[in-house]
């Protein structure tokens, strides 16, 4: 696959404007706490989950409100912040060491967490919410590979930061009752020297045997375990930032690749940076995607987006709409396939992927490519049936929220059958829907 | 720019909403897709998608079906000779066979096609190209002998009642050239079964009088001798191993080549376009059955109770079916598990009915149709344990 990241980092300074963009956090109903023109330091709260006031989101940035942007129905999609010259005013938190967290009861810690606004880093499976700061999970699961085409490489951006690493499994400890399951692949436990002394489990395989929920349900043993929470290796340092340093975390690791990213390499950006900042729109042609996130889950931008907050990647890719000249006919040595359909199965060079449908929209034939790279083995093309049918008993029983919404199913389908947003889609109704239930 | 490029850009228009041909937009779409690929671009996650399509899917099965054609147009043609008693010469004969079996190819894709487009049209679902396949399935399953309007018929309810009045390609439970074949077979069976069927006649007259059409594989064996070896009545008939697993014999036009279909089903299988689960079970299927015949054959029992269990897997289209009929995913089984069992089930009731059943020879085409109305069953059975082996997540 072309497009890979280097491992080198690259600094870059801190941009003039920087974005929060609310609507790219899943689940959550946002109210605003600023308006326009508002001043704000690092660390104030911007808005905060109508569902839980507790849940705040402070601001990555020093300086002023300069744009709320809305989308459709009032959601609110970015709070784009001007950025102070020189010094940024920074709102600072309680420190906390190795001693002080051993001491800490579970209530207390989950408050400092709250209070600091990262309560955002921890998410609950199967619905990937925020977790209830009431409910103890029953496991945590901690991710650092990075299989996904194309996320920053854990060996570059642990390097140096086994210490903070082992201080974040110590708080998760504290948080659950049960294990902190920390995985990787073989080949980042090899790279990763300390970080990867602590590995409790080790995955084989392709994307996505390094998603939390395909994790969880190979290692599962009982229906409660499903309701364990997951952090992100990224995510978890920046949780240990602040609790370590009291100080908000406004810096993280970027990858940024794709078969049509003018350089590709890691990046040491702010939170919330603009996306211009980490490619230059002027060595592009303008017809790419950009893509916030892996090629498989992100979310399509431009060069006027900014990170979201769970994204760590930034790719692009082609995204000409040129029809190809007798495509069925083609043998296909450069084009990638799952199937064994087309000669590039036999082409060891890397293969460019762009973001053509090469199809049509058809019926579903049954062709089981869906159910072959299911990683938890659902049967997604009997689900998605079930869910134009509205069987709600059949798709749970057959699985949808084991669904890790790898949106492999949908990139395998010859009749290109939007498969893994239906899951989506059904899962969120359901989650609303027990959502519902409890109140 | 492409000339061809340009003549579809131009003629789009006419097919747009709100114009006269705006109905026949699948028609077009269609037949765009053969000249290019869709240049549309996904709208949302996941960014990239897979290179195949479905066009190229049953592209593929058809590129497949091709030698089975020709060699059907070549068998007919000599076939034809020999009974008519005419030297064996490789030109006439070719084209002899090509002559009685394109108008057959040519009117099954008019007729399935044509169908096609009217459901689309009216029932506003895109074409989809199974219906390519369907259409070149099911000429190479009739005799030579077919009349016109009898495939054209045969196409029709295939592709009318086996599959569109259903909702089309994918929603079909039975497979469509076998359904139309059925139909033929119980509709007019005087020109789809006996003797005469499989040979066409070459030139009429004074010496067709004379012709002596020769019997199939599966009426031979029958005939056996009470106590003799229907294998050795059948290489007397003229079928030896080599003759039936080449396909020089008379049976449906393009169903008579076991080496045709094996390379055939050894492609697709590769590709992963055909399912090796079905085909394994359909193989193990006959063979397990023809053992159990031969072990409960008795000296007099019919001659099919000792007939050798391989040769069930060269006669009588068996190879074919196997290949290219019981591997349409739609109407098989929608689980892997269940693919197995439904291969293997087609395999026995091949058998049981070519060996019970005397009247319907063809144990292969009911065999799958009724097997086909069981893949929903099978796949309940596949999908509830399936489901208790899951840690229930709700």
């Amino acid at each position: 696959m072309v497009g890979a990241p280097a491992d080198a980092v690259n600094r870059l300074p801190d941009p003039d404007r920087i974005a929060l963009l609310p609507d790219r956090i899943p689940h959550i109903k946002p109210r605003l706490l600023v308006a326009e023109g508002d001043p704000v330091a690092i660390g104030a709260p911007l808005f905060e989950d109508k569902r839980d006031e507790r849940f705040k989101f402070l601001s990555p940035a020093g300086g002023t409100v300069q744009r709320i942007q809305f989308g459709p129905r009032r959601s609110v999609k970015a709070i784009v912040i001007a950025r102070a010259r020189g010094e940024e005013g920074e709102i600072r938190f309680p420190l906390l060491d190795e001693q002080g967290l051993a001491a800490m009861e579970r209530a207390q810690l989950i408050h400092r967490i709250l209070e600091g606004g990262l309560w955002w880093v921890l998410r609950a499976l199967p619905f990937r919410d925020l977790p209830d700061p009431e409910r103890v999970p029953p496991m945590i699961l901690v991710g650092l590979a990075a299989k996904e085409p194309f996320l920053p490489s854990p060996s570059v951006y642990l390097k140096d930061q086994a210490a903070l690493l082992g201080f974040g499994l110590k708080v998760l400890g504290k948080l659950t009752a049960g294990p902190v399951v920390l995985f990787s692949d073989a080949r980042s436990r090899a790279e990763l020297g300390p970080a990867g002394a602590m590995l409790t489990h080790v995955v084989e395989g392709a994307y996505p045997s390094d998603d939390p929920g395909a994790v969880l349900y190979h290692i599962k043993r009982n229906a409660a375990e499903n309701h364990a929470w997951f952090v992100s290796g990224a995510d978890l340092l920046l949780l240990a930032q602040l609790l370590r340093q009291g100080r908000c975390p406004t810096r993280r690791i970027v990858a940024v690749g794709g078969a049509a990213a003018p350089v590709r390499q890691h990046y040491d950006v702010r939170l919330g940076a603009p996306l211009a900042q980490l490619a230059d729109p002027g060595r592009l042609t303008g017809t790419e995607r950009w893509i916030v996130g892996g090629l498989l889950r992100g979310y399509a931008s431009s060069a006027e987006g900014f990170m979201g907050l769970y994204e760590t990647s930034l790719n692009i890719v082609p995204a000409d709409e040129a029809p190809d000249f007798m495509a069925l006919f083609n043998p296909g040595w450069g084009r990638p396939s799952y199937s064994r359909t087309f000669l590039s199965r036999l082409n060891p060079q890397p293969l460019v992927y762009g973001c053509k449908l090469h199809g049509d929209r058809r019926a579903c034939i049954a062709c089981l490519h869906c159910a072959n790279v299911c990683p938890v083995r659902m049967l997604p093309h009997m689900v998605y049936k079930a869910i134009l049918a509205e069987e709600v008993e059949e798709y749970l029983q057959l699985g949808l929220l084991d669904c890790v919404e790898c949106g492999l199913c949908a990139y395998v389908c010859p009749s290109k059958i939007e498969l893994s947003q239906t899951f989506i889609a059904a899962r969120r109704a359901y989650a609303r829907e027990q959502a519902h239930k409890r109140e | 720019m492409n000339p061809i490029h340009k003549f579809f850009l131009n003629q789009h228009k006419h097919f747009q909403p709100g114009r006269p041909l705006a109905r026949l937009a699948p028609f077009f779409e269609s037949m765009e897709r053969v000249f290019f690929g869709p240049g549309t671009v996904t709208g949302q996650s996941p960014h990239p998608r897979d290179s195949l399509s479905v066009q190229r899917y049953m592209m593929l099965v058809i590129l497949m079906l091709l030698p089975c054609l020709f060699f059907g147009m070549y068998n007919v043609g000599l076939q034809a000779f020999k009974a008519a008693g005419q030297p064996p010469s490789f030109w006439p004969m070719l084209l002899f066979g090509a002559k009685t079996v394109l108008p057959l190819v040519i009117i099954s894709y008019l007729f399935g096609f044509g169908w096609e487009i009217v459901f689309s049209a009216i029932r506003k679902h895109p074409i989809s190209e199974g219906v390519f396949v369907t259409s070149m399935l099911f000429p190479l399953i009739l005799p030579p002998t077919t009349p016109w309007w009898q495939a054209a018929l045969g196409i029709s309810f295939g592709v009318v009642i086996g599959k569109e009045v259903f909702g089309g390609t994918g929603r079909n439970f039975l497979n469509p050239a076998l359904t139309g074949r059925a139909f033929l077979y119980f509709a007019y069976p005087v020109q789809m079964s006996g003797d005469a069927v499989w040979t066409a006649v070459y030139k009429t007259g004074v010496q067709a009088v004379d012709a002596v059409s020769a019997a199939t594989p599966l009426a031979v064996i029958p005939a056996t001798p009470a106590g003799g070896m229907a294998e050795k009545t059948l290489a007397a008939a003229g079928y030896d191993l080599g003759t039936l697993f080449l396909g020089f014999y008379p049976d449906s036009i393009g169903a008579s080549s076991t080496l045709l279909c094996l390379i055939g089903a050894v492609v697709l299988i590769l590709l992963g376009v055909a399912s090796y689960r079905i085909i394994v079970g359909d193989i193990l299927g006959i063979l397990a059955m023809g053992y159990l015949l031969n072990l409960l054959a008795g000296p007099d029992s019919a001659p099919y109770y000792s007939l050798n269990p391989w040769y069930h897997l060269l006669v009588g289209g068996s190879a074919f079916g196997i290949a290219f009929m019981t591997t349409d995913p739609v109407s098989a089984p929608h689980t892997h598990g269940a693919r197995y069992v439904y291969g293997f089930l087609i395999g026995i009731l091949t058998v049981l009915i070519r060996v019970f059943n005397p009247a319907y020879p063809e144990g292969i085409m009911l065999a799958i149709l009724f097997m086909n109305v069981f893949a929903p069953l099978l796949d309940q059975v596949a999908v509830g344990l399936q489901v208790r082996r899951r840690i229930p997540n709700v």
